[in-house]
């Protein structure tokens, strides 16, 4: 496996054997496919993370997250969600990357 | 390392969130004509009813148009949530101000996607929004004209029922 990018908390890998990617969140790693990986990019990307400092908008400072058609359910607090946030932005902008590498 | 992302998807990951923001203005101005085509009926103006009902199926299609795009390309085209969609209107020609104003902040969001395309040459997702770029031309010099018939008419008693009935012309 190839790693993608590792942020503080999380690490992203892409498998070229079964054209997949993995997410390592520390407890378990998640095998995806391509489309589970947008999947995940756009609800994690459409979080507000400052509503965590908004007693009124999220008292409890917590994010609950059901991937891949809720097979997984994972609870976040506020730094991890940036450190999610961020490791996604990262690894689909080395994505990208490789795409103009191999173009 | 596999180039992957380009094997499962066709279009820029970038550019396919730009399309995803267009689905939901089309289907924001799919609602907003809705809104219009009942305030027309409320005020016995069935002929404009009638063409901002159609101008409301116009809009989602174009919005089913790019949902099929962004998903038949491998993508992942997201089913917009529609909110703030005012049913209060002071005239019909508020309403036909209102719809030229949504229709060229439709072309401004097209033309910026298809820059964004440019710069990451995606060409493909490109040559599909040509397409709406001259329906956009279109869309937009109808609703000029219907305005135009405002300026030439007046906006009070006979000659609102006129430009009524000239607008199932359109």
């Amino acid at each position: 496996m190839n790693l993608l990018y590792k942020s503080y908390y999380f690490a992203s890998y892409q498998c070229d054997q079964s054209r997949s990617f993995c997410i390592d969140f520390g407890h378990k790693q998640v095998k995806l496919s391509f489309c589970q990986l947008l999947a995940i990019r756009q609800k994690v990307l459409a979080i507000d993370v400052s509503s965590h400092f908004d007693k009124d908008l999220n008292y409890s400072g917590i994010e609950i997250l059901t991937l891949c058609n809720r097979e997984h359910l994972f609870v976040f607090d506020t730094l991890q969600i940036i450190d999610l946030q961020r490791l996604l932005r990262a690894t689909f902008g080395v994505l990208e990357i490789n795409s103009l590498v191999t173009y | 390392m596999k180039d992957i992302v380009r094997q499962k998807i066709g279009i820029n990951v970038d550019v396919m969130d730009l399309l995803n923001e267009q689905i939901a203005k089309e289907a924001h101005s799919s609602s907003v004509y809705l809104a219009m085509a009942s305030w027309c009926d409320h005020n016995g103006l069935m002929y404009s009813a009638e063409f901002l009902y159609k101008q409301a199926a116009e809009e989602r299609e174009h919005m089913l148009k790019i949902f099929k795009f962004i998903n038949e390309n491998g993508g992942t085209a997201y089913s917009p949530e529609v909110n703030n969609i005012t049913h209060e209107y002071n005239s019909l020609q508020d309403i036909f101000e209102t719809a030229l104003d949504q229709e060229i902040e439709v072309t401004k969001s097209i033309h910026k996607i298809v820059t964004r395309c440019r710069k990451v040459q995606d060409y493909g997702s490109e040559n599909f929004l040509q397409w709406f770029i001259t329906e956009q031309m279109e869309e937009e010099n109808k609703f000029r004209r219907i305005l135009e018939m405002f300026d030439l008419m007046g906006t009070d008693g006979i000659a609102l029922k006129l430009i009524d009935e000239r607008i199932k012309n359109e």
